[in-house]
């Protein structure tokens, strides 16, 4: 019991140290806690191919430009990330509009996204805060 | 009396089909003897177009294809993008002819496009690099597109003509004059053609993975 305890605490501890490495950083972009632009290209070069070896998510960009999609989402995640870019091109409405995505495959490409983050060595901690500030954008990409 | 009749009838209707004005037949190939359809041909013979059109002419996006892939127009006249299609493009032009580019969402039409100068018009789509079309803006009346055995009705007075067609060698915007062998009823024009330059589309790039 004495050693759980023990245990439990020192977890915590660890916990409220990881904790206190992270908080100094909070005045720092996630854009550059992630490592800047090589990282954000490395992340989308590794979705690119993610989603051209899938065969459902494929389909939806077949005919899409695949050097329009890469300098488009690279800027996108940057200026998302509070990186120095500004995101002009197309809303996430415009853009997924009339694609009818469904909940299934925005799942699968959240998924792939992850892959991608995995395979650009990007730690965990970093890829919960990089998807908590994607998330409020999915209510404009799928089913409209 | 019926007989004559009848016989003015039947003369009348020789003189107005089409047989009687068309009495030319070109065939185009390419370098292989390959019948090319498609291939846009514009007699130079007669008059410039002197009034323009006021129809307005219709190059559509339907899944996610230019529709038609060609379209011939005369100097002067305009264009509508509609975009049947559900998904936003952003069709665009580098031609010297006319550059533009329209950004086009699920119904939000764009106003038509004049064309006031002559020549080729290449168009693309910024988000589907697979989307490839034409607009051949005819400087004459008498323009006419080969069909799928590569063959061309023309007018008897055809005399001095020009052939284009998308995968001709060298200069996109190059229309090769030619003229037409005295006496002659049918004949044949070769244009050198290359194939086609492969997409930057997810489709091309990664073909290997889905076997097409």
């Amino acid at each position: 019991m004495g050693r759980l305890f023990g245990r439990v605490t020192g977890l915590l501890c660890i916990v409220i140290l990881l904790n206190a490495c992270v908080t100094p950083k909070a005045n720092v972009s996630l854009y550059h806690q992630l490592g800047g632009e090589p990282t954000i290209e490395r992340i989308i070069d590794s979705f690119i191919n993610e989603i051209g070896r899938h065969p459902t998510i494929i389909q939806y960009f077949k005919e899409a430009n695949v050097m329009h999609f890469r300098t488009g989402f690279i800027r996108h995640m940057c200026a998302l990330l509070d990186g120095p870019c500004k995101y002009t091109g197309d809303s996430m409405v415009q853009i997924h509009t009339g694609m009818d995505i469904t909940t299934r495959d925005f799942n699968i490409v959240v998924e792939l996204l992850i892959t991608a983050m995995n395979e650009a060595g990007v730690s965990h901690v970093l890829q919960n805060q990089i998807l908590a500030r994607m998330a409020p954008l999915r209510s404009e990409i799928i089913k409209i | 009396m019926f007989v004559i009749r009848t016989f003015i009838i039947l003369c009348i209707l020789c003189c107005l089909s089409p047989q009687a004005l068309l009495a030319k037949t070109l065939l185009l190939t390419d370098q292989h003897h390959k019948p090319l359809s498609g291939v846009v041909v514009e007699l130079l013979d007669g008059d410039m177009i002197k009034v323009v059109p006021s129809e307005v002419a219709v190059m559509d996006q339907v899944g996610k294809r230019f529709a038609p892939r060609l379209l011939v127009i005369s100097k002067g006249q305009s264009v509508r993008f509609p975009n049947s299609d559900d998904i936003r493009h952003h069709v665009y032009s580098f031609s010297q002819a006319k550059s533009f580019e329209l950004k086009l969402y699920a119904g939000t039409p764009k106003k038509p496009i004049i064309f006031e100068q002559s020549g080729i018009v290449v168009l693309g789509c910024n988000i589907h690099d697979s989307m490839v079309g034409y607009i051949y803006v005819a400087n004459h009346p008498h323009v006419y597109i080969s069909n799928d055995k590569g063959l061309v009705e023309l007018p008897d007075f055809t005399q001095d003509y020009t052939v284009w067609h998308e995968t001709q060698v060298g200069d996109i915007n190059q229309r090769e004059q030619h003229q037409w062998s005295a006496r002659k009823q049918q004949q044949i024009t070769i244009i050198t053609t290359l194939a086609p330059l492969p997409r930057n589309t997810f489709g091309e790039v990664f073909k290997e993975h889905h076997g097409h």
